[in-house]
């Protein structure tokens, strides 16, 4: 209806929407569209410095030719795959607890978003000092309570270290999962909880065959996009550790970021961010269809 | 509904809140004066400056000076931490504009900035009391195929640190003199309660790690690159160096295991909790371990030569750093200007008697003055005299990228120091055969 409507709009009225929309898309283009088309265009030469050399899609295929390349894209799916299936299952139970009616549930709601309010870089130094070794607060709580002998060096073993980073991005993001669900819950009109009661629905089938499909929607916005966000995580890797220890936490935007400012080739690590978009454009598409498909 | 709004515009809020307070913690000073640069007349030049924060406290307190005695340039100081260094400078030079008109430069980094382009020959500007009086090893640090470009601003390598008081009261007399010794001392102090541990390094996956790397491979006779400039990692005194690092981890226990995921700014704080024996870092550490307000070990500190093995009495890796002219700049003369400013004789005296650093003029180490108000200057001349430079590669960014990761292997027990090294030598041979 409203693409129909604007349609009309824009026959009537000539270019008038055009002259209303162009500061926006002006701007737009000037910090997206243009940075967008001329990384595409480094992308196909080599860099030294100021100097560059046209080589057609030879970064590409030197991308796809190397096993730090492969290495990395197989943690990067790894850290996807664990910390949005984490966030969501803790998201959603949050979200459904909160939407019970209790005394201090409003004062809960606040602390919820306290973590997800705070900027990935703070978290990522807040959890490193945490997981610090020597004087680390969990060290000396787990060793406090009898839990571990000896200080564990978390950060100092490359597949420990992975988790504790999606541990911290866990911690901060489940919590924009419980928001958008807690919106979608309260369009639930409880009717339906009253009517599937007196036909003697029990609790699961009420949320299998009621909140759930109810909720789908919600669901979807949700893993839409902490799933492009996990795939592009960079900033909590950077604070936390670095890449390191031994390459373990090196994620395909991190590795991108190394290879670009580290190793000065921009025209490679041009090639690799647009490699990263293409999977990220996949992953949405492939959401698209699922949400229309099941709303047909 | 409109209570979850409210809450939405709460976290915004809030985020911004956060947001900016991280924005001006996570960058950094720039001098007041920079603010009202657009606001002057047009015949004051201002000149931008980024610079790493090692002795960044320092340099911005002789710029009210230079402005004294320059009415016509204004300086506008910036400095970040050294890791971040690297990646701001080379994405402003790069895209060839002038954000910046003097940049810090690593020693290692001179070989890629010179082919890229990036900072400017200053031969011509050099003068004869320069070519003569500054220490050829300080400015071989901005020298590629026997041109200058910029002037180094300290002579630095690593020192070892130890805290007298503790190895006082541990009945320590004689300072160990070679690695082996250097262990059994830490035991030695371990065992006795004095400290946790004898040692902590910055071994992350950093560059700070291959400096580290530097003082064994030097000390147990090893090279990283040989006389033609060629790689040379997997050979015996290398793998003798990595596997003494693993050693210290897990067998004599000597090391923090911490350090795998620290830098070497982490080690200056325990340190300077009175926490660790010994420390090794850079001349900027002795300034804050004897600065009250963030130590407790004021004058508890001394200076000994690096631990060497067999013949070879100690070793250090050098690191200066220097400033030079951006290529893209508009204001090269009064650029120039600046850092002559702060390489001369004057304020390099201020510089190490302030700061702690090891002056780049060679008649300044015998100065009485400099020598006297500066305890530790005979132990760091001597050890100046025993320290070596990273391989100079153009490539030097991805070897080293190479090498940490490899080394971290090794230190996190994924693979023995041979397996490692000779990862590393494969991969640094790819490397090199592409430029």
């Amino acid at each position: 209806m409203p693409r129909q409507s604007l349609l009309h709009a824009g026959r009537r009225d000539g270019r008038r929407p055009y002259f209303y929309l162009a500061p926006a898309f002006l701007l737009l283009a000037a910090v997206i569209l243009i940075p967008l088309l001329y990384a595409l265009y480094l992308s196909f030469f080599k860099t030294q410095g100021v100097n560059r050399e046209f080589v057609g899609l030879a970064n590409y295929i030197d991308i796809l030719k190397q096993s730090y390349f492969w290495a990395s894209t197989g943690r990067t799916l790894y850290f996807t795959i664990v910390s949005v299936a984490a966030e969501f299952v803790i998201g959603l139970g949050v979200a459904l607890l909160l939407s019970q009616n209790f005394k201090l549930r409003g004062f809960l709601r606040v602390m919820l978003i306290l973590p997800w309010a705070l900027p990935t870089v703070v978290n990522g130094v807040l959890w490193s000092w945490i997981f610090n070794t020597s004087y680390g607060s969990l060290n000396g709580l787990l060793l406090e309570a009898g839990v571990i002998d000896n200080y564990v060096s978390w950060l100092g073993k490359p597949f420990l270290a992975m988790n504790c980073v999606i541990f911290a991005d866990v911690w901060k993001n489940y919590a924009m999962i419980a928001l958008i669900l807690m919106a979608g819950l309260q369009t639930i009109s409880p009717t339906y909880y009253e009517s599937a009661m007196i036909d003697g629905a029990n609790v699961f089938q009420r949320f299998r065959y009621i909140t759930l499909p109810i909720l789908r929607p919600s669901i979807l916005v949700c893993l839409i996009t902490r799933t492009m966000e996990a795939f592009k995580v960079f900033d909590i890797v950077y604070t936390m550790t670095k890449g390191g220890p031994a390459n373990g936490t090196q994620v395909i935007s991190y590795y991108t970021y190394q290879a670009t400012f580290g190793s000065s080739k921009f025209g490679y690590g041009a090639a690799l961010s647009y490699l990263i978009s293409f999977v990220i454009l996949l992953m949405a598409l492939a959401y698209i269809r699922v949400l229309r498909g099941k709303e047909e | 509904m409109k209570k979850l709004l409210s809450l939405i515009a709460l976290v915004l809020a809030l985020t911004l809140c956060f947001g900016g307070c991280a924005g001006t913690t996570e960058e950094s000073s720039s001098t007041p004066e920079a603010e009202t640069s657009g606001t002057e007349n047009a015949d004051v030049v201002t000149i931008n400056i980024l610079s790493s924060d090692d002795f960044a406290g320092f340099r911005t307190s002789v710029i009210p000076e230079f402005e004294a005695t320059h009415p016509g340039i204004k300086i506008n100081f910036q400095s970040v931490g050294y890791d971040a260094l690297h990646q701001k400078e080379v994405t402003a030079l790069a895209a060839g504009t002038d954000t910046y008109d003097v940049v810090d430069v690593d020693c290692i980094w001179t070989p890629e900035y010179v082919t890229n382009g990036y900072i400017e020959c200053v031969d011509d500007r050099i003068t004869d009391e320069m070519k003569t009086g500054i220490l050829d090893v300080c400015m071989d640090i901005l020298r590629y195929d026997d041109k200058m470009y910029g002037l180094p601003m300290f002579n630095d390598l690593f020192f070892m640190y130890y805290n007298k008081e503790i190895l006082e009261n541990a009945g320590i007399t004689e300072l160990p003199e070679t690695w082996e010794e250097y262990d059994q001392v830490c035991q030695q102090l371990q065992t006795s309660g004095a400290c946790e541990y004898g040692s902590a390094y910055g071994w992350a996956q950093a560059e700070g790690l291959i400096c580290y790397y530097m003082d064994y491979v030097c000390a147990f006779g090893g090279s990283l690159q040989d006389a033609d400039m060629n790689p040379t990692i997997n050979t015996p005194e290398n793998v003798a160096a990595l596997q003494f690092m693993v050693d210290s981890l897990y067998t004599t226990k000597t090391t923090d295991p911490a350090s795998i995921t620290s830098d070497d700014r982490n080690a200056i704080e325990l340190f300077s909790q009175g926490r660790l024996p010994f420390c090794i870092n850079w001349s900027f550490a002795w300034g804050q371990f004897n600065d009250p307000t963030q130590s407790q070990v004021v004058d508890k500190v001394g200076v000994m030569l690096i631990p060497g093995h067999g013949d070879i009495r100690s070793a250090a890796c050098a690191g200066s750093m220097g400033l030079a002219i951006a290529s893209t700049s508009q204001h090269k003369d009064e650029a120039w200007e600046f850092i002559s400013f702060l390489a001369s004789k004057e304020i390099q005296k201020r510089q190490a008697i302030e700061g702690g650093s090891l002056p780049i003029w060679a008649d300044l180490y015998q100065d009485e003055e400099l020598l006297a108000q500066h305890p530790a200057a005979a132990e760091m001349v001597e050890q100046s005299t025993m320290a070596y430079n990273r391989p100079s590669f153009v490539y030097y960014n991805e070897f080293s990228t190479v090498l940490q990761v490899e080394i971290q292997n090794a230190l996190t027990q994924a693979k023995t120091p041979e397996q490692a090294l000779a990862d590393a030598q494969t991969q640094v041979e790819q490397i090199a055969a592409t430029y």
